[in-house]
């Protein structure tokens, strides 16, 4: 093994990020867990068992989570199948349309859901009206309204890494299976499910944790409605941090538990591309069936299209002059003026953007060693490396906020001295180890359906070990890397929960900015800020399309 | 090998873009850090912007050269970061939080002992017997309505008014758990009925009532005025500058009275941080809020009563002169002990009984 040498480089700085990132200030969770006012004990645990609110919690969070997954899982992937194997009227446009709740971060979807299906929201009143009723049907809060927000913010992942597989699949493997006299029900469930297993996976996994660890949409809406990370919150706020951290464990327990389960006895590769064969997209010829289509193409459509109109809707809106209407009744450019023209507007912008670039850029980078550590070596104590990278994203935003903060606060042995908290770069670092989990999933999905023996003939026709992971392994991963780069930029350019913690005023993001806009009464504003950041968020994860389809097609 | 050979193409490409954005990120990032060598003043305050950006303008104008600057957090926001960045001081004065608050802290030793000029005139239970924070406001709490869909003899005009069945899925309440302004309210409901059996029991059942009139606990104070402003409930309890703000300020069709058996009363505090790098900038700074002009701007602009004693009541804003206020005495050791289990109970135990 003359690569040896390479490999144990990579691994060191896997081990470095592990240790430093994920290891050490959670070890502190764990320690805290299991103390009570000081002083080693279950303490905590024997109330989680005992207490029948926090047990409830824990069992809403789980089964939402599951139903999330399910949900997301069976619209997002329909609609990516729908939109790849089918032509019909409109399909461009819905295919383009269809990732767009990936634009808007949690916070701001949740603040969107409210003003448009909230007891007072725009569709609620309209529905009142028409129907002449004196309530609305239905009731903003409770388990159905987080889990279709969840489902909402989520089928988006589905779609996306589905969609993306579909592009990269060898249909050869389709053609041959109908060629040897398969059903369209055995290719499908054969053939074709098997092959998207990894993005299936991928997007399990991050749909799973997310809504474990969601917190803005129970927070907001949750009222009735015990969840877990509410549960964490509260007794944080009640000064139980010991509790808080001991529910903070059972969380990510469960979460962990979930990607063990899911990533148990993954191949290592599936199948890979050998031949060249064109999707074939059967355009519809039935006349019933197009308008049906088109129908259903256009609901879906309103539906994903609402919340962020809304959002745009209130950027005009004028202030305090929105009580009883269905509509705002009044319409200004006032808010985009004061945004504008405010002296330190730029600052929050500005700061997302730089803190979100540096965390994404070495999320990238460290995803392409570390990725291909993951599946193309083995060795002892490879699993738990995997596990351990996962776990700043199945924690609540909070509790890593609070963890990684207290673990760089002051100088220790063994944070040998570094103290981050109270600079800059405290957020950037959390950013990079929160979202690192995309870039990771992405690249390892795409690895994974790599052939390993276009690898090994670039290695047997002489090429060095850099030479051949330069020309061949990473161009071939780069599209999925790409796009897991742009979904994670998004992700941190959004971030809320961990930033309100540990931002200082040079590292101030544009959710804080929004948060304290909604404070002050000031709606316009802060949903012109919503805007803004939901167009940079678009924009960045067209870019990340354009390059990822960009190499995709190199591939053919 | 058609494969290969394009890739050789577009290889370079790929490179140069990632580079570029590492490196133009990095050099960003240096670009923000830069320093600013005008000696400034970190300020953490729940106060709102508003009342902050004032200050900050006036007292920077006072004092050419200093850079005032300023972070609007809860005041639980600030108790996590003080505590977080002990080794690594940031702030240097936190404005606002109530006095239970602020004790708590100060016995955790997170502010430096400072007496201030006008220390005397605060009265013995509104400030630390070892100077590490003083109250600057205090903030009675009130019942507040929206006025258009509440009719004139229907008003509340006390605690237990709220309990009346004809209000059932009427009130809607900011969630207590995470609210200092709600737990001492609901503190004061077990307080107040302590004395006859020594237990909160009363309270409890008190609380009860209130629940089953309650349709929704929101997530903060302004969610909870604009939902009363759009009609979603009719009736709250909230703490007076902020209602008085959104009424006159934000214009939204909001009333409140202060209940006739007398009100808590908040304290609301200043101190300073602990290890603050500028001391003597911030005990200025200390001081200049709370000179008797600026706390008079406070009261007029926002809706903060002062607590300073020696205040000439002429000089007292018109509405806060015409409204009367009658405090309701609350054993603050008593509260102090018991706060934390009252609300687990009432989270656990009495939170949304009435609509499962």
């Amino acid at each position: 093994m003359k690569d040896r040498p390479i490999f144990i480089f990579f691994l060191a700085i896997v081990f470095f990020v592990v240790i430093w990132g994920v290891l050490y200030p959670n070890f502190s969770i764990l320690i805290t867990s299991f103390q009570y006012k000081g002083v080693w004990s279950l303490a905590n645990y024997q109330e989680i068992i005992s207490s029948s609110l926090i047990l409830r919690a824990t069992w809403n969070s789980l089964w939402l989570s599951v139903l999330t997954v399910i949900g997301s899982a069976i619209i997002g992937g329909s609609m990516a199948m729908l939109f790849h194997f089918l032509e019909f009227p409109g399909r461009k446009l819905f295919s383009a349309l269809a990732p767009l709740p990936l634009l808007m971060p949690p916070l701001i979807g949740v603040i969107a859901f409210i003003f448009l299906y909230g007891e007072s929201g725009i569709l609620s009143r309209l529905v009142v009206k028409l129907l002449s009723l004196s309530n609305p049907p239905w009731r903003l809060n409770g388990s159905g309204a987080i889990l279709a927000v969840h489902i909402y913010s989520f089928y988006a992942y589905f779609y996306t890494f589905i969609s993306t597989s579909l592009k990269q699949l060898d249909y050869s493997l389709l053609d041959a299976a109908r060629t040897l006299g398969a059903t369209h029900q055995q290719v499908f469930f054969r053939v074709l499910l098997p092959l998207l297993r990894p993005a299936l996976i991928g997007a399990s996994l991050l749909t799973f944790m997310n809504s474990m660890a969601s917190f803005s949409a129970p927070y907001l809406f949750g009222g009735g409605t015990p969840m877990l990370t509410l549960q964490i919150f509260n007794a944080k706020v009640n000064s139980q941090w010991e509790l808080a951290m001991a529910e903070s464990m059972v969380l990510a327990v469960i979460s962990l538990s979930a990607l063990i389960w899911l990533t148990r006895n993954q191949k290592k590769t599936i199948g890979g591309s050998k031949g060249v064969s064109l999707t074939t997209r059967h355009a519809i010829e039935s006349p019933v069936l197009k308008l049906l289509a088109l129908f259903v193409g256009i609901i879906t459509v309103i539906i994903i299209l609402l919340p962020p109109l809304t959002l745009l809707l209130i950027s005009f809106a004028q202030d305090g002059a929105w009580t009883m209407e269905i509509l705002p009744p009044s319409y200004t450019l006032a808010n985009y003026l004061k945004v504008f023209f405010s002296q330190s507007f730029l600052e929050p912008v500005y700061n997302s953007l730089v803190m979100s670039a540096l965390a994404a850029g070495a999320a990238l980078l460290f995803s392409l060693p570390a990725s291909y550590l993951f599946t193309r070596t083995s060795f002892w104590g490879q699993k738990v490396l995997v596990i351990l990278t996962m776990v700043p994203w199945a924690l609540p935003g909070t509790v890593l906020g609070l963890s990684f903060a207290a673990s760089f606060n002051q100088p220790k042995f063994f944070n040998a001295g570094l103290v981050l908290v109270g600079t800059f770069w405290i957020l950037p670092i959390i950013y990079f180890l929160r979202i690192l989990p995309l870039v990771l999933r992405s690249t390892q999905a795409n690895l994974e359906q790599i052939d390993e023996n276009l690898e090994s003939a670039s290695r047997s026709l002489g090429a060095t070990f850099f030479y051949t992971l330069r020309k061949v392994t990473i161009p071939l991963i780069l599209p999925g890397a790409i796009s897991g780069t742009a979904l994670a930029f998004a992700t941190a350019m959004g971030e809320f929960v961990t930033s309100v913690i540990v931002y200082v005023p040079s590292s101030r993001p544009i959710s804080i900015e929004i948060a304290s806009q909604l404070r002050a009464f000031h709606l316009g504003n802060a949903a012109v800020y919503g805007v803004l950041l939901t167009i940079i968020i678009g924009i960045s994860l067209i870019i990340g399309r354009r390059l990822a389809t960009l190499e995709s097609n190199y591939n053919i | 090998m058609l494969k290969l050979l394009a890739l050789t193409s577009i290889k370079p490409l790929v490179f140069r873009l990632i580079s570029l954005i590492v490196i133009s990120s990095v050099l960003f990032s240096f670009a923000t850090c830069k320093k600013d060598s005008r000696p400034s003043l970190l300020i953490y305050s729940p106060h709102g912007t508003e009342l902050l950006e004032v200050m900050k303008t006036r007292f920077e104008e006072k004092h050419p050269g200093v850079v005032v600057r300023f972070l609007d957090l809860s005041s639980q926001e600030i108790y996590d970061r003080v505590n977080l960045e002990r080794a690594n001081v940031q702030a240097d004065i936190w404005w606002g939080a109530s006095a239970i608050t602020f004790s708590k802290a100060a016995e955790e030793d997170f502010f430096e002992p400072y007496h201030p000029t006008w220390a005397e005139k605060i009265p013995e239970i509104a400030r630390d017997s070892q100077d590490r924070w003083y109250g600057t406001f205090q903030t009675p709490e009130v019942i507040v309505y929206n006025q258009v869909a509440v009719k004139q003899e229907d008003i509340p005009k006390d605690w237990d008014d709220l309990l009346d069945p004809k209000w059932k899925e009427r009130l809607i309440i900011r969630d207590p758990v995470r609210s200092d302004t709600m737990r001492t309210i609901f503190g004061a409901m077990i307080l107040r009925q302590w004395q006859t059996s020594q237990t909160p029991d009363a309270g409890y059942d008190w609380l009860r009532k209130l629940d089953a009139n309650t349709r929704e606990y929101t997530v903060d104070g302004t969610v909870l005025l604009q939902k009363l402003a759009r009609q979603e409930g009719l009736i709250s309890l909230w703490d007076l500058p902020d209602v008085a703000s959104a009424i006159n300020r934000q214009k939204l069709p909001l009333s409140f009275c202060i209940p006739s058996s007398g009100t808590p009363l908040v304290i609301d505090g200043i101190a300073i941080i602990k290890g603050t790098p500028q001391p003597k900038l911030a005990q200025e700074f200390y001081e200049f809020v709370t000179t008797e002009e600026n706390l008079l701007l406070a009261a007029r602009d926002f809706y903060h009563p002062p607590l300073r004693t020696d205040i000439d009541k002429a000089k007292l804003p018109e509405w806060l002169s015409k409204i009367e206020i009658k405090p309701m005495p609350v054993d603050q050791a008593l509260y102090k002990t018991n706060i934390q289990d009252w609300m687990r109970y009432w989270d656990s135990q009495i939170r949304n009984q009435n609509n499962r």
